[in-house]
């Protein structure tokens, strides 16, 4: 049940998105309008031809004012259309391929919390064994090596060299062939993207659980003949979850950022390879909408982690 | 008895042999056959490497998009492979013999077939040509030009007006829709005065002034020649090009050609499928054609698909050049597929332009003084045009250009080793180099401008080291990761040395000489040299306005007057590379065009 204390600040959060999306928006709209180029000229499209598509376009107009236009558009949920492919309109073609996104940025967050939290808890229950150094290790090395060179080691591990042997199961073959939902496919650029932050969940849950682990609470539990398994999952998780729960939100802002170096190394239609090709492209409306998406994405996470933490801790209130 | 037995295995060879065959075709996956080896499934699937622009005739520019269009898309004529003019939906080429051209050569009388139809089963009239033509002149496209020649042009885009500005592209829409309302109110003003129709299948031309092109260029395909359906447009006037045709709904992609739009999904697939009863020939056997839109970075995995049978042939539609050397000495070396790669020499050449006329930009190559042009020549004689046909084009990927500019098999082509500018003579370019710039001070802070990607970072590097080796000069590279913004600064003259380029249009001198150089190239935004001389202009004005046969020898004229001034060094002539498997009977390319898909059928393997 939501009070009015949250209700008061989801509405302030809310403002508080809209201004952040407006400014990222506009900064973003300004720097690639001062970019040199543009989409439509080549040895055949110059001169008066040329000019005629800059004014069609309103790409002749000073930075504001083109702007202005964009935003009234942008409330209708119109983001305008693609000058690479003429007229064609933005918003349909980005929510296709946020849905890509999505998809990727789902299977990564399963990885980083799935593995994160496992291994956590493990190395705190194997608190000094072999399986505590190993995973505490595997965890450093988690959130030391960037996600582009874990993604390249994947391709050459699995696309090159285990290739016969997995029979590319393993390894997600460059073009994106379209089959949504196939985990199997999306398994390795999942890894690549969720492995950096799953090593910093890695190393929260394991200290928050072994401060739980020592609490009196849970000895008593013990001691009334409860099975180790059920103190650990019923009583001692949620608890250590609370810490964990924190960098939720900066977690799947590393996913989302950490998306178009993904999706561009293995050639995935999402949001992320849109953004890094209409800059090429010079398709301004493109790389404004998608910017723009991106900033309501991570507006809206933050905004969701927040109200998270009342679930998961009666104690907080807003 | 034993050859009893040796006699009678022999005579089950034959059998036995049969037999192996029919297994291994079965096992191969070629489907059902039937009786003429065709396979059971006629889809043709290929993949492209660029989403389609706009495959509005009235509007569109990029070779890519042509490619496709053009079997979507007809024109009164059409190139055969030969590229030379034959008829499409006209009866006959006009000619001054056959009546087609009056005395003057300013009159084209123009007879349809009969029977042409769009796809969506509406015949095709004297009055879509016209609707058509008016059109594709209103809107102003890259390719309006092509129509320039036709009384009455200039006065339709003065009613058309500038279309109105809008981010969103409501201006577009406002703009297209009213020229959409104007011709289908029959507004005069919207109507060109030299276009007419006297009866339902023909078609009268009157041109403003002699025109020795015109023909050429309204036979281009996909562009401004092109036939479009009136009623499908007013559906939609921006984006019916892009909406997939539903057989007995109005809309979407409509032509008289033999295939339609069936799919189209951004940035990921295409596909068309064959009109049934298409009223031309040769009749379409593929059904189907089906697109995949792939990232430039897939090809290597699109070549193991090809490989593997998952694609029938890779470089169709204008993407000839995406194929690399290593990939190509790939299916070279295979022995299973080194037969089915095709080079075909493309109509596309690359030269070094020189600043000659923009003195804001300056440089040691401006003007016309001794000295000028001593540094020019000094410059070109420093290049092995072979040396750089085998160091960076490994002698697969291009030829030497040595018979002028216009690429060998075009008309205007001067032959082989005819340009004087392809001679080598390290030794005379030095000794032009220490007579015009004894010091070094011209030539010490000198860049050589280029777009990045493909051949031009190895044919850069093999320059400077030319011009390194044999003059001693240290040419810096100046590498723009960005096309379009070097294509900007090359057309507005702002880089003293830097690499140009044409590809053909149509096969007529006239493609290269007005876009290029000269007064009407500078006024139409293109002359990136500057080069520009009373001589020239007055003679590519009488060459333009003469029946091509007779302006050859002025064609021949305007090449010289570059060479003798030495405005470019010529470097290389394209040429394309495509995968075809043999079981794909009937495609290729021509140094123009892709062949059409109604000249394909997918043979049983």
């Amino acid at each position: 049940m939501l009070t009015r204390g949250t209700l008061i600040y989801i509405g302030q959060r809310l403002l508080l998105i809209c201004f952040t999306v407006l400014a990222v928006s506009f900064g973003v709209f300004y720097v690639v309008h001062l970019l040199p180029g543009n989409a439509f000229v080549s040895d055949r499209v110059h001169g008066r031809a040329l000019q005629i598509l800059l004014h069609q376009y309103g790409l002749d107009k000073p930075i504001p004012v083109q702007y202005w236009h964009f935003l009234q558009g942008a409330v209708h949920g119109d983001l305008g259309v693609s000058l690479y492919i003429r007229g064609l309109p933005i918003t349909p073609l980005v929510l296709r391929e946020l849905s890509v996104s999505a998809m990727l940025g789902g299977a990564a967050l399963l990885v980083t919390i799935g593995l994160g939290i496992t291994f956590g808890v493990l190395a705190a229950v194997r608190q000094n064994t072999w399986v505590d150094y190993l995973l505490t290790s595997i965890a450093v090395v988690g959130y030391s090596v960037p996600s582009f060179v874990i993604a390249s080691l994947g391709i050459l591990i699995f696309g090159l060299w285990l290739n016969n042997l997995t029979h590319g199961a393993l390894y997600y073959p460059e073009p994106w062939t379209g089959t949504y939902g196939s985990l199997i496919e999306l398994s390795l650029p999942a890894i690549a993207l969720g492995f950096y932050a799953s090593g910093q969940i890695t190393r929260i849950t394991r200290a928050a659980m072994l401060d739980v682990i020592q609490q009196d609470y849970i000895r008593t539990a013990r001691a009334k003949g409860l099975q180790d398994r059920i103190v650990i999952t019923r009583h001692a998780l949620r608890n250590a979850l609370v810490p964990v729960t924190s960098i939720l939100g900066p977690t799947v802002i590393s996913i989302i950022t950490g998306s178009v170096v993904i999706e561009n190394i293995f050639g995935i239609p999402g949001l992320g390879k849109e953004f890094v090709e209409s800059i090429f492209q010079h398709d301004y409306n493109v790389t404004v909408g998608v910017f723009t998406i991106y900033a309501l994405l991570i507006g809206f996470a933050n905004l969701a982690v927040d109200l998270v933490y009342t679930v998961i801790d009666p104690r907080i209130r807003y | 008895m034993g050859d009893l037995l040796i006699g009678r295995l022999r005579a089950l060879r034959p059998l036995s042999a049969t037999v192996a065959i029919a297994v291994i075709t079965a096992a191969c996956g070629g489907g059902s056959t039937n009786s003429s080896g065709l396979a059971g499934s006629q889809v043709f699937k290929f993949p492209t490497y660029q989403s389609p622009g706009t495959w509005d005739p009235g509007v569109s520019t990029a070779e890519v998009d042509s490619e496709i269009q053009q079997n979507v898309f007809d024109n009164l004529w059409r190139f055969d492979d030969s590229l030379n003019i034959v008829p499409d939906i006209a009866s006959a080429v006009p000619t001054q013999a056959n009546g087609g051209i009056s005395s003057d050569g300013l009159t084209y009388t123009v007879h349809l077939k009969s029977g042409v139809k769009f796809n969506n089963g509406d015949p095709m009239s004297s009055k879509d040509v016209l609707y058509s033509w008016n059109r594709a002149a209103a809107l102003q496209g890259p390719y309006a030009s092509n129509l320039s020649g036709i009384d009455g042009y200039d006065a339709v885009q003065r009613a058309a007006g500038s279309p109105p500005s809008n981010a969103n592209g409501a201006g577009t829409v406002s703009f297209q829709q009213n020229i959409e309302n104007r011709l289908a109110a029959n507004d005069p003003k919207f109507q060109m005065k030299g276009l007419t129709a006297p009866d339902a299948t023909s078609v009268q031309i009157k041109l403003a002034h002699p025109c020795g092109w015109c023909l050429t260029a309204w036979t281009l395909e996909s562009t401004t020649g092109a036939i479009v359906n009136e009623k499908t447009v007013q559906t939609d006037p921006v984006n019916w090009w892009r909406k997939p045709v539903t057989p007995g709904q109005e809309g979407g992609m409509v032509g008289t050609g033999a295939f339609y739009l069936s799919s189209f999904t951004a940035k990921q697939s295409i596909a068309f499928k064959a009109v049934s009863n298409w009223w031309g020939s040769p009749k379409p056997t593929l059904t189907e054609v089906d697109i995949a839109i792939h990232d430039p970075s897939a090809i290597a995995g699109d070549v193991s698909a090809w490989e593997q049978g998952s694609f029938d042939l890779i470089g169709y539609g204008g993407n000839s050049s995406n194929l690399t050397y290593p990939l190509i000495q790939g299916i070279k070396n295979n022995a299973r597929f080194s037969s089915q790669l095709l080079t075909q020499p493309k109509g596309r050449s690359t030269w070094v332009s020189f600043n000659v006329g923009y003195p804001t930009t300056g440089g040691p190559f401006l003007g016309e003084s001794a000295a000028a042009k001593g540094l020019r020549m000094a410059f070109n004689l420093a290049v092995d045009k072979q040396g750089l046909v085998s160091t960076a084009c490994h002698n697969v990927l291009c030829t030497a250009a040595t018979g002028g500019l216009i690429t060998k098999g075009l008309k205007g082509y001067l032959g082989d080793g005819n340009d004087p500018l392809a001679k080598y003579d390290p030794t005379q370019a030095k000794s032009l180099l220490q007579q015009y710039d004894p010091s070094g001070s011209l030539t010490s802070h000198l860049k050589y401008s280029y777009n990045a990607g493909g051949l031009n970072d190895s044919v850069a590097a093999y320059l400077q080291n030319e011009w390194q080796t044999n003059l001693g000069v240290k040419v810096q590279l100046d590498p723009s990761s960005d096309a379009s913004q070097f294509i900007n600064n090359r057309l507005a003259g702002k880089y003293v040395m830097s690499r140009d380029g044409w590809q053909f249009d149509y096969n007529h001198p006239q493609d290269w000489f007005d876009n290029l150089w000269g007064a009407v190239a500078s006024a139409g935004g293109s002359n990136t040299s500057g080069f520009d001389d009373p001589t020239y202009d007055s003679v590519l004005k009488q060459a333009d306005e003469t029946p091509l046969d007779q302006a050859l020898p002025m064609y021949k004229q305007l090449s010289q007057l570059l060479q003798q001034d030495v405005v470019y060094i010529p470097l290389y002539y394209s040429v394309a590379n495509f995968a075809i498997h043999s079981y794909v009977k009937g495609a290729g390319s021509t140094t123009s065009f892709d062949h059409y898909w109604n000249e394909i059928s997918i043979q049983s393997h």
